[in-house]
């Protein structure tokens, strides 16, 4: 945990930046630059970034890339489910872009601590920007003994320009597998401008 | 086969139902909120008049007091009088302060619906206050407007087959079933894998697709059936519990629960059905479309795809025969037959899904969702969230739910794990 002399650069930043690699790498890969890495004990155990053009796979996201990579390896070594949800709750997810719904989900189910995360997701954003899936669900158990998912704990904001000039970089130069949104209806067209 | 009782499709056309599920909760008729309009009266002399030239009042009316929100309103009403003779009403504004409108004749003032009308009952009611106009909600996707009886029935059939694949392991999970509408074909087919990677035995289309997509890749899936025992045990005491513990989306936490037998199987939090069947079709489309293809122009393959001998390919109720003409069709495959993710794909659940499996269909843009029983504390299609009416995502599905009998999950149950010789 020592702080380096030369730069009093926050744990935060420095994990961002590392993330912000991911999300270059998937950007060269002509994938949506989304990068993230899995931080236990100030280390990096895991990192993913966006996969959707190669796997064909939609839901090739980085978080789901990291979260795979941890089962994997967890497995390997012969942790049990106990061990393995012991250690998620005692791991930090550091991702360029909100987590979308079905990550944040994901996130909750598997019981991560802590999320940080770059920009915000205005279009299916999971933490906060549509739906609050960290903190609306606790692992409370239902009426009929069933339970829940957990709760985490979410900041957003961290080096968001960055991830947001790298988002902005591969809009540019166009989404080759990209859709041309459905025609929308006239009126809502005219409010509003195309981004 | 699988413990599902023939029934004929007269029978099925009775007892099962397909229930569009919209966008927003209905709205109870007699609920709906209002708003106070002025309206001014024609008088039924000069109705020709108006009549003849209806479209300019309305016209002018909306430029210079636009009903702002209230687009769903029709601007004329025509009330038929007594004696054949007939009235024009024409809306004017929006009541304002009380204490204007207590200054005004009682006649002038006229309640329309607040919100616009999400089905044909909400809208029928509204049309006793005012007249509305009623667009069925989202674009124009088959079924949010009914179903035919054979559309019905496919959809059935397709139910059916979901039902079978969620019974057909050791303990009753959630089963997703990924098809293709226009050819009737699965294009990929799983159960929830969260607590193994059970196979589903004795499910002929099942295998066949895994096989069919994934020759290259070799799938260790047909390898573990023996691990299906330790599923038994821990599912078995907690069923006693909660009725269907096994099925991820009802119970995201449950791959928590101790497996007395935790051999080395491959165990996965996330491996709900729908995030299995997503990665299936996805490795299917590499398999059968090695290389990648720019999706700029695809509007244009879609488009190309109307009126070729592959679409609406009739099929029969039975899964063997399916899975058959499946492979014949999959030797015709060309790029120009090969969707965008799952575009124009219907998704069958068991249960409806949680949100992480609901988001992941959005992903893979699935155009339609069936789902057969409602999931009360996970549900995110009408139950706790409903992610069809979040406007702001990328991509939309229609919802249903398919009405049908709980018995056919006892059956199973049952069939699956009584195979007494006595009875």
């Amino acid at each position: 945990m020592a702080v380096s002399s030369e730069e009093t650069m926050p744990d935060n930043v420095m994990f961002m930046k590392l993330a912000l690699q991911q999300a270059k790498l998937a950007l060269d890969n002509l994938e949506v630059p989304v990068g993230c890495v899995i931080v236990e004990d100030q280390a990096v155990i895991a990192s993913g970034r966006n996969r959707p053009t190669q796997t064909r796979n939609a839901t090739s996201h980085a978080e789901m890339e990291a979260i795979d990579k941890l089962l994997e390896q967890w497995q390997k070594i012969g942790l049990t489910r106990g061990e393995i949800y012991l250690k998620f709750s005692q791991c930090t997810l550091y991702v360029t872009c909100e987590p979308c719904i079905m990550c944040a989900a994901a996130l909750s189910i598997i019981g991560i601590k802590e999320v940080f995360y770059g920009c915000a997701n205005d279009k299916f954003g999971g933490c906060g920007s549509i739906l609050s899936l960290h903190t609306c669900s606790s692992g409370k158990r239902t009426s009929d003994g069933g339970s829940k998912r957990k709760e985490f704990k979410c900041t957003g904001g961290i080096l968001a320009l960055e991830a947001i000039n790298l988002l902005r970089s591969f809009y540019e130069q166009g989404n080759p597998n990209g859709i041309v949104p459905l025609s929308r209806k006239p009126t809502s067209l005219a409010k509003e401008p195309f981004h | 086969m699988n413990g599902i009782r023939d029934e004929t499709p007269t029978d099925l056309l009775r007892s099962w139902k397909i229930v569009h599920i919209p966008d927003k909760p209905p709205v109870s008729p007699h609920l709906q909120e209002t708003v106070s309009m002025l309206a001014a009266s024609i008088e039924p002399k000069c109705a020709n008049l108006v009549v003849r030239h209806a479209a300019l009042p309305p016209v002018k009316l909306n430029q210079t007091a636009p009903l702002e929100n209230l687009r769903h309103v029709k601007r004329i009403r025509r009330t038929s009088l007594d004696g054949g003779k007939t009235q024009l009403s024409v809306i004017l504004c929006i009541a304002s302060g009380d204490g204007e409108s207590n200054n005004l004749p009682k006649d002038v003032l006229e309640l329309v619906c607040k919100y616009a009308a999400l089905t044909k009952e909400e809208w029928e009611e509204q049309c006793r206050l005012w007249p509305t106009s009623f667009h069925p909600p989202a674009y124009n996707i088959d079924g949010i407007t009914g179903f035919s009886e054979e559309d019905s029935l496919l959809v059935y059939n397709f139910m059916k087959i979901a039902v079978a694949l969620a019974k057909s392991g050791i303990g009753v999970v959630n089963a997703a079933v990924i098809v293709d509408p226009s050819t009737c074909q699965v294009i990929a087919s799983a159960r929830d894998q969260v607590q193994s990677r059970n196979v589903a035995l004795n499910f002929t289309s099942e295998e066949t697709s895994t096989a069919e997509q994934l020759e290259a890749a070799t799938m260790d899936e047909t390898t573990e059936i023996k691990n299906d025992q330790s599923f038994l045990v821990g599912c078995s005491a907690d069923e006693s519990k909660l009725p269907y513990h096994g099925v991820a989306c009802l119970n995201p936490l449950g791959w928590l629960e101790p497996q007395l037998h935790s051999s080395s199987d491959s165990w996965h939090p996330l491996h709900h059905a729908a995030i299995v069947a997503i990665e299936k079709s996805a490795a299917r489309d590499k398999h059968l479309f090695p290389l990648n293809v720019d999706f700029s122009s695809k509007d244009h393959k879609v488009s190309s795809l109307v009126g070729s001998p592959l679409k609406r390919l009739k099929t029969n109720t039975n899964v063997k025969d399916e899975v058959n003409m499946n492979e014949h069709i999959d030797g015709f495959h060309c790029d120009a037959t090969r969707p965008y993710l799952c575009t124009g794909y219907d998704i069958y659940f068991v249960w409806e899904p949680c949100i992480m499996c609901a988001m992941a269909v959005v992903h893979q843009r699935i155009k339609r969702v069936f789902f057969a029983f409602p999931n009360p504390n996970e549900g995110a299609l009408g139950s706790k969230h409903r992610l069809q009416g979040e406007k702001s995502l990328n991509h939309h599905y229609a919802v249903f739910r398919v009405l049908l009998p709980e018995l056919i999950l006892k059956d199973d149950t049952d069939a699956a794990l009584t195979v007494s010789p006595l009875m």
